[in-house]
């Protein structure tokens, strides 16, 4: 359904630098979470195939931001803003998944479920840039470590969960509607904070701007003078 | 007494943990949460540490943040009054951040840990990197200098430290150069002008500039003046960092010297335009050098001292250290070996301990390893999970097999006892390789560290045969002794050790104590009797873009997905059996 903003999206050649960029971001971020839970699993084999997951995203990251930096030399970008971050607050790799602490089966499910729906995502965009052959390559690809990524949480999933991995399923899909759901709230409460702070920055702050701006004036520059530390107080926030 | 040590919130956030005046522990919180330049509240370093002495937190005596965060505030205030209406961009940002939780210190540190408020002490940024550089240093006396980006208003302090003879110790630091005027600020600007991170990728800007010829000093001069009184001003014109958050450079900086480069761009250093970006990287550190050499040298001249203790994020920079001890008329410089916003952890939990609670001074030991101990039998039973090879061996035949790999042209892994407390390697957490042929150096760019071409690896000598191959200036030795300096390689060692002298003939050693890290010293040794050059190549076990590798398993899962030939930890090393992977996702999938 979305497919046509998808192409709208991708068409751009800035939005093209830009979402390979951001890919190569999260993709990187994600591989060294899944790094982590290598690092901190108990079972031996989940630690080998998050391993061998992790050197496939990062090496999906160094994908994403090789193709971008020869977009970007193909042709000068637009976008003065075309490395700017997402406003979105979160996003660092598995949508800030705390690798530290959860249970195997717990992260099976998440993965499974990220994996799936990364998959699903992937292949329109390999649609949708039919007409830029190295970056669909690319795509094509990701997508067949993404059908491994899928099969082996699935299938790890069975095996340390056998009784009730469904249920872990549908609450790794609910976990992240919620999860969305907070970042989407966040952002438009941080929306909302900036503009309330822009309003009282132009209403407010205006006369104590003018008068930080006359005792600026009287400052010099180079030396000043250091405030004894020392027998102070050490309590003072000030 | 027990005090803990807090720095948090801007970058690199760390604890450390001082009893009894010494230090038995430090971290920084990236090591543990193993995201690079983690800056949130340090938690797991402060659980670490307080694990590492056995302490809960009521038995805490003082628990001390290492600035006084409505200082802070004040200034992130003032500066957007005083550029409104310009700053209207960045003023609900800094708010939401500052009101949000920065300035919440004092209430964040009471809950997480339950300590009563009244425990909970401040110290100055600038007086917790003096206290990290003097209290650590093996001095008396010794004239002080901070700098860095921005701590609270000040950006540049001077002054003087004493340890006295009935036990007390005292920092004074006398004067200050005030935000927005900033060496760390120029510094950063250019880094971002030259599309590297701020706050990340300065020490790419140095290592860049060797490639350069500093012929923009003139232009760098003009966004940088040195006032009457000794000190400096930025020409805030060609600046926006105190307008945005999203940019450093004004318009006019890029009028001055051009378009900036984009990130993710290779610089060719062939094309006018990457000797372009070179010669910026030069002139700027040749600017940032002389205005430090300058003010060291009138430092010296007020004080009289022969020993200079050196803090804040500039002090990294290893070219400016080595002409500041060369050219100063100090003796002896120390820069420890966490100088930057981590390091005033530790810092600030002893300005708490001399200063205000009165203590003693004590000796403290004159190593970085601070952090936590790595597990061999850890890496070893990964390792045999993973079906890779294990060998258990005792200290002389491990040391002899390495050197024999390491003569034979393969890359190690080396983890060894406490982890390093600061940015550098320094022995415990390290890649090791043979220093003698450029190839070594574009193999661990290309298969290890992935990283630009124009970056240059350090080597590491014992301290008593540093000078043989490396031009060593009385006190040298000192500031090599955490990599805290760069010195030329002599020209007829050159040749042999390709792989760590950068093309300016220079090279950042690390002169190794025996005492300090004894293993690694009779590596060396051992090294030195095969291949004739005790000197190894030593750089930070991670890849690009993540922190130091802490425990055997994150050292383990490094080695497993970079071109390391052998990893080693405690007695047990783990070579890679050919693709031990190979079918894995056929089978399990």
């Amino acid at each position: 359904m979305l497919r046509p903003v998808h192409r709208w999206v991708w068409g751009d050649f800035d939005r093209r630098v830009r979402k390979l960029i951001a890919f190569a971001q999260v993709e990187g971020d994600g591989g060294r979470d899944i790094l982590r839970a290598a690092e901190v699993t108990p079972d031996p084999l989940l630690r080998r195939l998050y391993l061998e997951h992790a050197i496939d995203e990062l090496r999906h990251a160094d994908l994403f931001r090789e193709r971008g930096a020869e977009l970007l030399q193909l042709r000068a970008t637009r976008s003065k803003a075309l490395f700017n971050t997402s406003p979105l607050p979160g996003g660092h790799g598995l949508d800030d998944l705390s690798i530290e602490g959860e249970p195997d089966h717990r992260l099976l499910a998440f993965l499974h479920v990220a994996e799936k729906a990364a998959a699903g995502r992937f292949a329109i965009y390999r649609d949708v840039v039919a007409d830029d052959p190295p970056t669909r390559a690319i795509f094509e690809e990701i997508l067949r470590d993404e059908v491994f990524h899928m099969n082996y949480t699935y299938a790890q999933l069975t095996r340390v969960l056998p009784t009730s991995y469904r249920r872990q399923v549908w609450q790794a899909r609910a976990s992240r509607v919620w999860k969305r759901y907070l970042r989407a709230a966040a952002a438009v409460a941080s929306v909302i904070g900036a503009t309330i702070l822009t309003i009282v920055y132009f209403v407010v702050l205006w006369p104590f701007a003018w008068l930080a701006k006359r005792a600026e004036r009287r400052e010099g520059v180079g030396w000043a003078p250091i405030e004894r530390e020392g027998k102070g107080s050490p309590t003072s926030q000030y | 007494m027990k005090i803990l040590g807090i720095s948090a919130h801007y970058h690199d956030s760390a604890a450390a943990l001082v009893v009894d005046g010494v230090p038995v522990g430090a971290v920084q919180e990236e090591r543990l949460s193993r995201h690079k330049h983690d800056a949130a509240f340090p938690l797991g370093a402060i659980e670490w540490c307080l694990d590492r002495a056995g302490l809960d937190p009521a038995d805490l005596d003082a628990v001390v943040f290492y600035e006084r965060s409505m200082k802070k505030f004040d200034r992130i205030l003032t500066t957007s009054l005083r550029t409104f209406p310009h700053s209207w961009r960045s003023f609900p940002n800094a708010m939401k951040s500052s009101l949000g939780e920065k300035v919440w210190v004092r209430g964040i540190i009471s809950s997480h840990l339950g300590v009563p408020r009244s425990k909970i002490l401040f110290t100055g940024h600038h007086h917790a990197h003096a206290a990290a550089a003097f209290f650590t240093a093996p001095t008396r006396r010794a004239a002080i200098l901070t700098a860095d980006g921005v701590g609270e208003w000040g950006t540049l302090t001077v002054g003087h430290g004493e340890r006295r003879a009935d036990g007390g110790a005292d920092i004074t630091l006398v004067r200050e150069v005030r935000y927005p005027h900033s060496l760390g600020m120029l510094y950063s600007t250019f880094t971002a002008y030259l599309g590297f991170a701020v706050n990340e990728d300065e020490y790419k800007v140095m290592g860049l500039a060797a490639y350069g010829r500093p012929t923009l000093t003139d232009a760098v001069r003009k966004v940088i003046r040195r006032t009457p009184d000794g000190a400096f001003a930025l020409d805030m014109d060609y600046f926006e960092y105190q307008t945005t958050a999203a940019r450093s450079f004004s318009p006019r900086f890029v009028e001055l010297f051009g378009p900036p480069r984009r990130a993710y761009e290779p610089i060719d250093l062939e094309t006018a335009e990457g000797q372009r970006f070179a010669d910026c990287a030069a002139s700027v550190q040749r600017v940032l050098e002389d205005t430090l050499v300058d003010m060291t040298r009138a430092l010296h001249h007020e004080t009289g001292l022969p020993d200079l203790c050196l803090g804040g994020g500039v002090a990294l920079n290893g070219v400016a250290n080595a002409r500041i001890l060369a050219e100063s008329g100090f003796e002896r410089v120390f820069v420890p070996s966490a100088p930057g916003d981590a390091g005033c952890a530790l810092g600030a939990a002893l300005y708490a301990d001399r200063i205000y609670l009165g203590n003693r001074d004590r000796d403290v030991p004159d190593h970085p390893f601070w952090g936590p101990a790595v597990d061999g039998q850890e890496l070893a039973r990964a390792a045999r999970e993973d079906n890779q090879i294990v060998e258990e061996l005792d200290d002389g035949q491990l040391i002899d097999r390495i050197a024999d790999q390491l003569a034979a042209g393969r890359i190690i892994g080396w983890m060894d006892g406490a982890s390093e407390f600061g940015p550098r390697a320094l022995g415990h957490r390290s890649i090791l390789a043979a220093p003698h042929s450029a190839e070594m150096r574009d193999r661990l760019n290309r298969d290890i560290k992935y990283r630009e071409q124009f970056r240059p690896f350090a080597p590491v000598a014992p301290v008593e045969t540093a000078d043989r191959y490396f031009e060593l200036p009385p006190g040298g030795a000192r500031l090599a002794r955490f990599m805290s300096g760069v010195f030329p390689v002599r020209p007829e060692w050159r040749a042999r050790l390709a792989a760590i002298t950068h093309v300016d003939g220079s090279a950042r050693l690390q002169a190794l104590e025996r005492e300090m890290a004894p293993r690694l010293h009779a590596l060396l040794e051992a090294y030195g009797r095969r291949s004739g050059i005790p000197v190894l190549l030593n750089t930070s076990f991670n890849v690009a873009g993540e922190p130091i590798v802490n425990r055997a398993l994150e050292g383990y899962s490094t080695f497993r997905r970079c071109g390391i030939d052998a990893l080693v930890a405690g007695p047990f090393m783990v070579t890679k059996r050919a693709s031990p992977a190979e079918g894995l996702k056929e089978r399990v999938a």
